[in-house]
């Protein structure tokens, strides 16, 4: 792979289920080590953009390159080797009802790293658990944990290999406002810790101000704004702006400011 | 879904369960839980419905028998019929009923909640991992299933046929021992083998193409026992016709 070429490269990708079209000529280029957060409504493609980069879907036409590697193209050893760089948080965390929480964990290690003993790969566990804030929950049956608590979990799992990629499918997705502000917060530790590329699917707005350097809107199949958070958020670009205004207050564009939050009362 | 392209499905889903196993030992540990869970869960029910089929067997064989003089014939029947026919389609279907459906239903949940994709993500082949140990569990254990069914059916037919109809034990045993041979059990077991497969890649497919929600994880369970049966009764005759046509 070309040192210089993105983590993910997304090149003229065109997606339809039938009649629908779901992507529609997207190109796009997700900077390495920064934090990139997708938007857009339900329904607009963003899920299935993710799906494209973990190679479970393919495109109808274009190119999606992680790594260097065309996911459509390349042979199922070859993407079996980028999924390994690679660590993804679920919707609903995926955890494995049979599993505790700190086997479900622990689970990508016992597959890919044999070389590591029992205890070593205890204590990278316990270490995940405690960068999400949940130590001393390995034992704990998967079916007792709690939304946030399954969010967190899904979350050490996916960067319990140290990834060089971490994606993000809907983290706030079924959380109340609360929990949904703690995962935003750890997402943000994360990326100053980790100091990897996160890629955020994502239709919180709030959120995605708080965590983003980059940020993309899709809409209907197409991308419709990329670039740095402050440039997409002065984005003349009518649906950008309705989309961000339900929960922002906008600067002008062309101005030097930034979004903020409504103050509420 | 067309019945054809199911079918298709099918055979893709074996392939690639195939090209999944080339070079990949089973996940270490599990083939035997999984044996240990198939058999377990099938064993009782397995066990009841041999009884009462045996019971039938000779009931019916002895009322058959009877006008034309042939009583002694009845531990005949219960062995050709049984042994041959009920005993490993017995075997298959409370197998069917009980693991299948189990098999079925665990993999639409995987499905439904984005499980099966997480373990693709993590770079783990969801075939090997999930397809694997139960096709080799119950490959372990639907033989023996088969076997048992056999005995009690033939010991249930044995009790009613002294017990109830009043004949003699040892001509029954007599009777029983002289038509079938150990090619029969031979080929019992190779049914049972047949069925496994069959019983475990329906359940299994039916799960990873089940649709997502409550409704689409009980079709594929239904489907799986549904057409398990249907399979395993069919593919009982064909290699019926085979041995004894």
């Amino acid at each position: 792979m070309d040192e210089l070429e993105p983590p993910i490269r997304l090149v003229d990708v065109h997606k339809s289920f039938g009649s629908l079209t779901v992507l529609d000529g997207v190109s796009l280029d997700i900077p390495r080590g920064r934090t990139t957060a997708i938007i857009g409504p339900s329904g607009t493609g963003k899920s299935v953009m993710l799906k494209h980069i973990v190679g479970l879907i393919r495109p109808d036409r274009g190119e999606v390159r992680v790594f260097g590697t065309d996911m459509a193209s390349a042979p199922e050893s070859k993407v079996y080797e980028v999924r390994k760089r690679l660590g993804m948080l679920f919707q609903d965390g995926a955890l494995f009802d049979s599993l505790s929480a700190g086997e479900n964990i622990e689970f990508p290690l016992q597959r890919h790293h044999p070389e590591l003993s029992a205890s070593e790969r205890r204590d990278r566990v316990e270490e995940a658990l405690q960068m999400v804030e949940l130590p001393g929950l390995y034992d704990r049956p998967t079916p007792a944990l709690s939304g946030g608590q399954r969010k967190r979990v899904g979350l050490a799992r996916a960067i319990i290999t140290r990834p060089e990629l971490v994606l993000f499918d809907e983290p706030n997705s079924g959380l109340d406002p609360i929990t949904s502000d703690a995962i935003d917060a750890l997402i943000g530790h994360l990326k100053e810790t980790l100091g990897v590329t996160f890629l955020v699917i994502t239709h919180d707005i709030v959120g995605t101000v708080n965590v983003a350097d980059h940020i993309a809107m899709l809409y209907q199949g197409k991308l419709v704004a990329w670039g740095t958070r402050d440039e997409v958020t002065r984005s003349d670009h009518p649906i950008v702006r309705r989309f961000l205004g339900r929960n922002l207050i906008l600067p002008d564009p062309g101005s030097a400011g930034s979004a903020v939050l409504p103050r509420i009362g | 879904m067309s019945a054809l392209a199911w079918l298709g499905g099918l055979a893709w889903f074996a392939w690639d369960w195939f090209r999944a196993n080339l070079r990949s030992r089973p996940p270490p540990g599990r083939t035997l839980e999984e044996a240990y869970r198939i058999g377990v869960q099938s064993l009782p029910v397995l066990l009841v419905i041999s009884i009462f089929v045996g019971t039938n067997l000779a009931l019916q064989g002895y009322k058959a028998f009877t006008p034309l003089g042939g009583q002694r014939l009845v531990g005949m029947f219960v062995a050709m019929a049984g042994v041959r026919e009920l005993a490993p389609l017995i075997a298959a279907a409370m197998v069917a009923a009980k693991a299948g459906t189990e098999m079925a239903s665990q993999i639409a949940v995987m499905r439904t909640r984005e499980q099966i994709d997480a373990l693709e993500v993590m770079a783990v082949n969801p075939y090997w991992f999930l397809v694997t140990p139960r096709l080799y569990g119950i490959l372990l254990v639907m033989p023996a299933l088969s076997l048992i069914s056999v005995g009690v059916t033939v010991l249930a037919s044995l009790l009613v046929s002294v017990f109830q109809l009043g004949l003699n034990a040892a001509t029954f045993l007599e009777f029983a021992r002289s038509s079938i041979t150990m090619n029969d059990i031979f080929a019992g077991s190779v049914k049972a083998v047949i069925f496994a497969v069959i019983i475990c890649f329906v359940s299994c497919y039916c799960g990873f193409v089940s649709e997502k929600g409550p409704e689409g994880v009980g079709r594929a369970t239904n489907r799986a026992v549904v057409v398990s049966c249907i399979t395993c009764v069919m593919f009982n005759t064909l290699v019926s016709q085979v041995l004894y046509g």
